[in-house]
């Protein structure tokens, strides 16, 4: 091995970074960006779950909901009644509520709890909370008796019921819907900036700024031809999700086929915009742990966005994917359809991203040099 | 607009990138039907003229009128064929695949005709990325007479052909000026330059000396293409 040649090749690279400033940002700062984007999405406690208490006005069930309010594992708020409850649990304002009624006939204590139920950890902690509540409680429960007469602590039995979900779902089912919807972002966005890229360097673009084109029409063409790739590979990986691995869906497939769509659809924009800043494939590659990535994280589907620092949640809620990791829960846990305002909202959204990014896409297709 | 009207009338064009003045006021006037080569060393600003016949570069200053139309103008670009110096095809299409795009795009066109144009027929289904340098140049040349625009603008369309071809090319040439399309040719082989109407030397982004081959032979005082363009870019530097 000849060192001065084996040196002259690794100088040669140290001098094309050093030429190459984009590079070296990307690989200086984005490891920061995403290794600080995981610090703070899980470095945060856990979110405590909010549930609501619906209790009668009897010395067992009061005992039982005051320990719950002291316990750390739940945040408590009191509810007058069920139903109220129950709104309050579909307008996402709790995560659970448990109705705590006197003692049977049979001096059997039936607590119902109902979660919301898409969320595998909080569908856990309330019945584990209850259950180390009530035991604490009751152990402690001295009442003043008349001499002769024990207390016996009431059989506790509480029932688990599910809002949303058949009441075991688990983390796939409640990441895997988001995800479908990720692969298709991921996958359209590298195909379509790389594609559009070789038009760039190749000068084919030039060559078709040179006939009556109108940049909306390449946009759009663009877009027609990848909604076909876009809709086959959709289908592909919903059917592998739903019918193979057995993901959980209470919706319409049609309404998560449409979500995929725009969300492919903006990912075309978004490789066509993007590719104005990048010089080549390699770099347009590049952008996908500083554009994509970041984009993933924060969309809620690991970390739910409330879970977020406040700041951090105003990020997530301007950035696409989370209307989409949003909308496709909703719309595969919970059944929604489009007559749902938060899946009206998700779509509209969406929609409206997916408009700004073509018109940014087209921007970006100047046809004069300035 | 009466038949006189010139295909390629500029004045005064100039055109600045950064610190770069790839323009310096441009004057030309091409006659409608004729074929008229740019000549000039790397640099010289062909290229950018070129680009800003067809609307891909805004000239800074000064007037430029194509086929009667100031440009830049959207909706005349179909009556032009533009090609670029590097052969700018779709690597993964056939040769006929990628004419009969461009002649979609530009509104039709006899994707036969043209690929016989270029000797390329018996290699219609060829991918391009399995074609040799020359043959792309060809393909390309291909793409941009296939609707029959009326002006041709072509980069440095010969690089990579064989003499034999070049011969052929030049003569179609020939036969689509003698059918009224203006043909403007940017090259460095002198003898190409010879084949041409008119011949104009660029040099710093202007245009150095203009005319008929004799005319320029006589201006230099000198019977060879070659010596005369050494002489004039002497006499400007």
């Amino acid at each position: 091995m000849n060192p001065r040649r084996t040196f002259a090749i690794t100088r040669r690279l140290l001098s094309q970074f050093r030429n190459d400033h984009r590079t070296l940002g990307i690989l200086f700062v984005t490891p920061l960006l995403i290794l600080g984007l995981f610090a703070l999405l899980f470095r945060t406690d856990a979110p405590v779950p909010t549930v609501g208490l619906v209790v009668v006005s009897s010395p067992v069930p009061q005992l039982i909901a005051s320990g719950l309010e002291t316990s750390d594992a739940l945040s408590t708020v009191r509810v007058a009644s069920a139903a109220d409850a129950d709104a309050k649990l579909r307008n996402g304002a709790l995560d659970a509520y448990l109705v705590l009624p006197g003692p049977d006939a049979e001096g059997v204590l039936r607590p119902q709890i109902v979660v919301e139920g898409t969320n595998p950890s909080v569908a856990g902690a309330v019945p584990a909370a209850l259950q180390r509540v009530v035991l604490d409680a009751l152990s402690s429960y001295a009442p003043s008796l008349p001499p002769g007469v024990t207390f016996t602590p009431p059989r506790v039995e509480p029932q688990v019921r599910t809002l949303y979900g058949n009441g075991d779902l688990d983390v796939l089912d409640v990441l895997g819907g988001p995800f479908i919807g990720l692969v298709v972002f991921l996958l359209v966005y590298v195909v379509t900036s790389v594609s559009f890229l070789r038009e760039r360097t190749v000068g084919t673009l030039e060559r078709l700024m040179a006939t009556p084109l109108r940049r909306t029409e390449i946009v759009v063409g663009y877009m027609a031809g990848f909604i076909v790739v876009a809709l086959v590979q959709s289908a592909e990986v919903l059917g592998f999700g739903l019918l193979v691995i057995g993901l959980y869906n209470a919706g319409s497939v049609w309404l998560i086929f449409a979500i995929e769509l725009i969300l492919a659809l903006s990912a075309v924009s978004l490789g066509i915009f993007l590719s104005t800043f990048a010089r080549n494939e390699f770099q347009a590659v590049q952008f996908i742990p500083l554009v994509v990535v970041p984009q993933i994280l924060l969309s809620g589907v690991i970390v739910p966005v409330s879970a977020e620092p406040d700041w951090l949640q105003v990020v997530s809620n301007v950035l696409p994917l989370t209307y989409a990791v949003d909308g496709l829960r909703e719309v595969m846990l919970r059944g929604a359809d489009l007559s749902v305002a938060v899946v009206q909202r998700d779509v509209a959204v969406l929609i409206g991203f997916c408009v700004l990014l073509i018109a940014a896409a087209a921007l970006t297709l100047r046809r004069e040099v300035a | 607009m009466n038949q006189m009207a010139a295909a390629i009338e500029a004045t005064g064009v100039r055109k600045r990138f950064g610190d770069v003045e790839a323009l310096t006021g441009v004057d030309l006037h091409v006659a409608p039907g004729t074929i008229y080569g740019l000549l000039g060393p790397n640099g010289a600003g062909k290229t950018t003229l070129i680009r800003a016949l067809v609307g891909l570069v805004k000239p800074d200053a000064g007037e430029l009128n194509v086929l009667g139309t100031p440009m830049p103008n959207r909706s005349l670009l179909d009556r032009i064929g533009y090609m670029t110096q590097a052969a700018a095809l779709y690597g993964d299409l056939s040769a006929e695949q990628n004419v009969s795009f461009f002649a979609s795009i530009l509104g039709g066109g006899d994707v036969e005709a043209a690929l016989r144009f270029v000797d390329l027929w018996e290699r219609r289904r060829s991918l391009v990325s399995t074609l040799s340098g020359g043959m792309r140049t060809r393909l390309s040349l291909a793409c941009t007479i296939v609707h029959r625009p009326r002006l041709l603008l072509l980069d440095e369309p010969t690089v990579g052909v064989d003499p034999q071809l070049r011969v052929q090319l030049w003569d179609g040439l020939r036969h689509m000026a003698a059918d009224g399309a203006t043909i403007l040719v940017s090259s460095h082989v002198m003898d190409e330059a010879e084949r041409c109407d008119r011949l104009g030397l660029m040099l710093g982004g202007r245009l150095l000396a203009e005319g008929t081959v004799a005319e320029l032979l006589a201006l230099a005082g000198t019977d060879r293409l070659e010596d005369a363009f050494l002489k004039l870019e002497a006499r400007a530097a």
